[in-house]
């Protein structure tokens, strides 16, 4: 593997965000989020996990599909694609394995959501590997590890005096033309493995639908949807038309947007039907459906090769109000 | 073309309605600008529609009613008297020119009273420019500004939590064992160490009980009805404990005041605080702020009230007066820069044991205050709102604050309201068991100005 120093990463950085949108770790008021920069001065190098995960760039909280304009007789209607390559510097390998799990469900089966694969081939990946895995990391545990580079298109290893850097992918092989770096090789170093969580696969999760541990572990849950949108995985959305609103200039009525919005199972009124029905009502209920979810129906549903659609980045324990913890559920329920 | 500000006028049918055809009558100018919307009411312009008219990009917006005393339905314009100058105080924080909402009185007689009150109004909005309120979609500006953290660093000193944990197990099992309620709210240490909400339905799970310095969480959200927990064919008839803080028993007295339950339902086991931890070990900020230290209402109360009280500065009153000096452009940019993070993933109002309205207004199927978005406009229309909400209500809890994973400092705007109300009515919510005065009619609390 090539060494280069942090000079030249930030140097290939700033030419690859001339040429596109470099998305990238960035403190936003004290709050890590990846974030479009300006050049590698945005970055804020050093970070461990930044808060949301690289989901956003593939499918934003909101997205407007296409709009809707009345005219003389018909109705106009034009899709709204985003435009422009952009690369993503800093993604984690549990972010990178969390797009391949929402590739299963958005590019892998018919029929393939155009706005997510547009982004998808528009999008390039430069992972870097975790020093060592985080207090509440569980990757390991899930089928992952803190230095798979396999999801990613170009990966970095940090290392004595700079980065050991290899391209995975040919999108990855063609934004390294760009790169100059010296003849040094470097070994690629090893991170320690380190989790105490239970394999999933080890649960027979079917067993325990019924049981009375979901009630009780749900009590503290406040509902909110904080652990869904932290999450990597988690790809619920909700679609509705609404009314543009007026702007000076343009026609005063007839334009409408189509939107789509993330949405969350844990929240109140999810899928709620006509007539007002819920089908989970109970908060147990919406918070054991995000547990099978990710350990059981999804993995079942789309075939994935790993044995979890969640990938142990532990977000959702930190992010947690009231401290819901899926690893806690994973060592009661295996235990 | 000159700039000409687009006003909406909501006129009261009653009076300024007439008032204003009573101009027209009369051949009184008024100006063109103004686009009249008749209701039944001042008291009918809710402070939510206000807001609704200032994100679709309205330059002004004027509400004409009764006379003080001359309601159609006696007090109706007594609300809009009293909501409205609060609303204009959370607009004008966040950013707005006050001078663009105005309440004002016009009875039927007053043609030439509504022509000038109309006239001036205009005048003033056309001096200030079209309204940069609603922000284009891509006109998002770089909102970069940093906000220094309001935590600032306060030790808190060590104190003796064993003691009370024993009286709050031994309490906890005597109401247990006893059968005088279904279950406690307490703590309890989760396997990582941190300190969460616990719910004990036995006496031998009353030995996990626990109480420490970082036991911030405001247990009375699980009070209500929308959280309560419910295990499906156990009924709860029976009353519930709860283990509360001097803050959060005033949460108790506002949810009392507001019928959310029935003061026997609930076994209030007040304890004495010291004070309680940031996840960084910190004082939190609310009780840097916090004179209390014993609770309000209770039914036991455990630990000795602190002799005490330290003097702490107060940071988060300093940063809302230090806002205030801003421009309202300096406000405006303050305040998108901090929703900016916002994910609308409603942790701030599902912590909020105030926030217990079955669906919440900002979170309807049919979009009618609020889009579903994601987007700048919808974010700050949640939060003003949610901030309206709580004006008279909020004990000052911060669990919003708190459970936000986006650090947006969700005090600035509660402790403003606050404020706001203290000084126009003498009212800090829960100190007694009586309703926001924003939500009451009684006369003569009405205050010219």
């Amino acid at each position: 593997m090539n060494l280069i120093t942090q000079a030249q990463l930030a140097e290939w950085l700033d030419g690859l965000a001339h040429q596109r949108t470099l998305i990238a770790p960035h403190d936003v008021a004290g709050v890590l989020l990846y974030r479009p920069v300006e050049s590698s001065q945005g970055i804020a190098w050093g970070f461990a996990r930044p808060v949301m995960s690289v989901k956003e760039a593939f499918f934003p909280p909101t997205e407007q599909l296409l709009t809707i304009q009345k005219s003389d007789g018909g109705i106009e209607l034009s899709e709204t694609f985003q435009e422009g390559e952009q690369v993503i510097f800093g993604v984690r390998p549990c972010d990178a394995r969390g797009v391949k799990i929402l590739d299963a469900l958005f590019l892998d089966k018919e029929p393939v959501d155009p706005y997510y694969a547009r982004r998808r081939a528009n999008t390039a990946l430069i992972g870097l590997a975790c020093k060592a895995m985080g207090p509440t990391c569980f990757c390991t545990s899930v089928g992952g590890a803190p230095d798979e580079a396999s999801d990613m298109d170009v990966m970095l290893y940090e290392v004595e005096g700079g980065y050991a850097i290899e391209a995975v992918t040919e999108k990855g092989k063609t934004l390294l033309q760009t790169m100059e770096h010296g003849q040094q090789t470097v070994e690629k170093p090893f991170v320690k493995r380190q989790s105490s969580i239970p394999n999933p696969q080890s649960i027979a999760w079917p067993a325990h639908f019924n049981s009375e541990y979901w009630p009780r572990m749900s009590e503290r849950c406040l509902s909110c949807r904080a652990c869904t949108y932290v999450c990597p995985t988690c790809r619920c959305f909700i679609i509705r038309d609404e009314v543009l609103p007026f702007t000076p200039g343009k026609p005063a009525a007839g334009a409408f947007e189509r939107i789509r919005c993330w949405d969350s199972c844990e929240g109140e009124n999810y899928r709620r039907i006509a007539g007002g029905h819920r089908q989970r009502a109970e908060k147990s209920e919406r918070l054991r459906n995000r547990f099978f979810c990710k350990f059981y129906y999804y993995p079942e549903q789309y075939g994935l090769g790993q044995p979890s659609a969640c990938t142990g980045c532990g977000r959702c324990v930190d992010i947690c109000p009231v401290n819901v913890d899926i690893t806690e559920v994973l060592t009661d329920l295996a235990g | 073309m000159a700039y000409e500000p687009r006003i909406i006028a909501y006129l009261c049918t009653w009076c300024s309605y007439t008032g204003a055809d009573t101009a027209g009558i009369a051949r009184l100018k008024s100006p063109a600008n103004i686009r009249d919307i008749r209701v039944p009411c001042s008291g009918r312009v809710s402070p939510e529609l206000v807001m609704r008219t200032f994100d679709q990009g309205a330059d002004g917006v004027l509400i004409l009613g009764c006379h003080i005393g001359e309601c159609h339905y006696e007090s109706g314009n007594h609300r809009a008297a009293k909501r409205l100058p609060i609303l204009r105080a959370l607009m004008t924080y966040a950013g707005l020119e006050p001078e663009r909402l105005r309440l004002d009185w016009v009875s039927a007689s007053e043609g030439e009273r509504f022509s000038r009150v109309a006239t001036e109004f205009v005048d003033k909005v056309r001096a200030l420019g079209p309204v940069k309120w609603r922000v284009p979609s891509d006109e998002i500006p770089a909102l970069t500004q940093q906000f220094a953290a309001i935590c600032g660093d306060v030790p808190l000193a060590e104190y003796d939590c064993a003691a009370k944990t024993d009286t709050i197990r031994a309490k906890a099992k005597e109401l247990l064992t006893s059968g005088a309620v279904g279950y406690v709210v307490g703590y309890e240490v989760g396997p990582r160490g941190r300190t969460r909400p616990s719910f004990a339905n036995t006496p031998e799970e009353a030995d996990k009980l626990v109480w420490n310095p970082d036991c911030t969480y405001n247990l009375t959200t699980y009070l209500g009805k929308k959280r309560r927990p419910a295990i499906k064919g156990i009924e709860q008839p029976k009353p519930v404990a709860v283990v509360v803080k001097p803050c959060d028993s005033r949460a108790i007295n506002v949810l009392l005041t507001e019928n959310q339950f029935p003061r026997e339902q609930v076994y209030i086991i007040g304890v004495t605080c010291e004070g309680t931890r940031h996840d960084h070990g910190a004082l939190q900020v609310r009780c840097q702020t916090c004179n209390d230290r014993v609770p309000i209402v209770y039914d036991t109360l455990i630990g000795e009230p602190p002799s005490a009280v330290p003097d702490h500065p107060t940071p988060v009153a300093l940063k809302i007066a230090e806002l205030e000096k801003e421009t309202p452009a300096g406000r405006m940019e303050f305040w998108l820069s901090q929703f900016d993070r916002c994910i609308r993933c409603y942790a701030c109002r599902q912590a909020c044991p105030m926030c217990n309205c079955p669906v919440c207004l900002y979170e309807r199927d049919d979009s009618l205050w609020i889009g579903m978005g994601v987007n700048m406009n919808e974010k700050r229309a949640f939060h003003l709102g949610r901030a309206y909400h709580l004006a008279g209500r909020c004990v000052g809890c911060n669990e919003c604050e708190r459970a936000c994973p986006m650090n947006i400092p969700i005090s600035l705007l509660n402790m403003k309201m606050a404020q706001e109300i203290e000084a126009a009515f003498g009212h800090r919510a829960g100190m007694t068991p009586v309703p926001s005065p924003v939500v009451t009619v009684l006369a003569g609390e009405y205050k010219e100005g």
